[in-house]
């Protein structure tokens, strides 16, 4: 895998998008253009998920006001140790997605993008085993909200519909983010040099940055609560 | 590899690894909190914490620090929203709480 001088000069006829030659103006120009515009895009996106996950967080705040002391008991059931080495890996799956996002960006990296690219999905797929693993556990710890529930205090079983519902609902968005560094990944195999400015890889890896924020906030409310004392 | 593409790569690895570091270290002192600190001061030091380590993620990994102008207002229109998401709701949920 090698971007050649040709493949990197014609950057902007790799990645332009019609009808871009209708703005009537220069192919690197008409680049920059979409390039910025897809930053922004995905910005927007990423604003409006702050909003979907917002309510979430402010149902578990509304809740935990009203029940502290039993979503301190029912946090202290998660496995803190599953948590904070999702967290831990998480949070290195995010460093690997800013650096194959900057490499994208400048001629010869392509190979350390690629790398990144690995690793970030590798990561992820790590985050989800772990979390399969957690989820095995807290069924048959029968932490399933239900009529078998194990903790008798009623509002615990709040908590725990909270925690099923975040958990799966970010899962499904790792999901999609790793199906996306994939699809960057075989396209380059490819089509070589594909990764080279591609602004693809800039919005994929904001879209991970984002996940990554999520599951920050997520920590604390899910493993940390109920541990003091 | 040229001499520029190395000079590069550390770089952009320097700056990756430093605010690895400063997460994974936030990570540590989170774990560390959530078990020594007093009970009441547990959950705002935690998600303190959290909050530090989602703006150093915006900021230096998903590169709000160099975004323009557009970008931000994007970013701070999510922020805003938010805020007065919770704001609004917030204010009747405590408000109930402190009259019961």
């Amino acid at each position: 895998m090698s971007a050649g001088g040709d493949l990197i000069e014609k950057t902007a006829e790799r990645h332009l998008r019609e009808p871009w030659d209708e703005l009537g103006l220069a192919g690197d120009r008409a680049f920059a253009y979409q390039r910025a515009g897809a930053t922004f895009g995905i910005w927007i996106f990423i604003a409006s998920e702050v909003l979907f996950f917002g309510a979430l967080f402010l149902l578990y705040t509304a809740m935990r006001l009203e029940h502290a002391a039993d979503f301190a008991i029912a946090a202290r059931e998660t496995n803190i140790v599953y948590g904070t080495l999702n967290t831990a890996l998480l949070l290195t799956s995010g460093l690997c997605a800013a650096i194959a996002s900057q490499a994208s960006e400048q001629k010869g990296l392509q190979r350390l993008t690629l790398w990144c690219l690995g690793a970030t999905v590798l990561l992820g797929l790590a985050f989800m085993a772990v979390k399969g693993v957690e989820y095995r556990e807290d069924i048959e710890k029968h932490l399933l909200p239900g009529a078998s529930f194990a903790l008798k205090e009623p509002t615990t079983q709040l908590f725990f519909g909270f925690y099923w519902l975040a958990t799966s609902i970010h899962a499904i968005h790792l999901s999609i983010g790793i199906a996306l560094v994939v699809r960057l990944i075989w396209k380059e195999w490819r089509e070589p040099g594909f990764l080279f400015e591609s602004p693809q890889v800039e919005v994929a890896m904001l879209y991970w940055g984002f996940v990554d924020m999520i599951w920050i906030v997520l920590y604390p409310m899910l493993y940390l609560d109920g541990r003091a004392g | 590899m040229s001499e520029r593409s190395r000079t590069s790569i550390g770089r952009i690895w320097r700056r990756g690894l430093i605010v690895w570091v400063l997460l994974l270290a936030f990570l540590a002192l989170s774990l560390f909190a959530a078990y020594a600190a007093p009970a009441s001061w547990a959950a705002p030091i935690n998600f303190g914490i959290a909050a530090t380590q989602a703006a150093l993620v915006a900021l230096l990994l998903m590169r709000l620090d160099r975004a323009d102008a557009l970008v931000r207002l994007a970013a701070a229109c999510g922020l805003f929203w938010l805020a007065i998401l919770f704001a609004l709701t917030l204010t009747d949920t405590l408000s109930r709480l402190a009259n019961s």
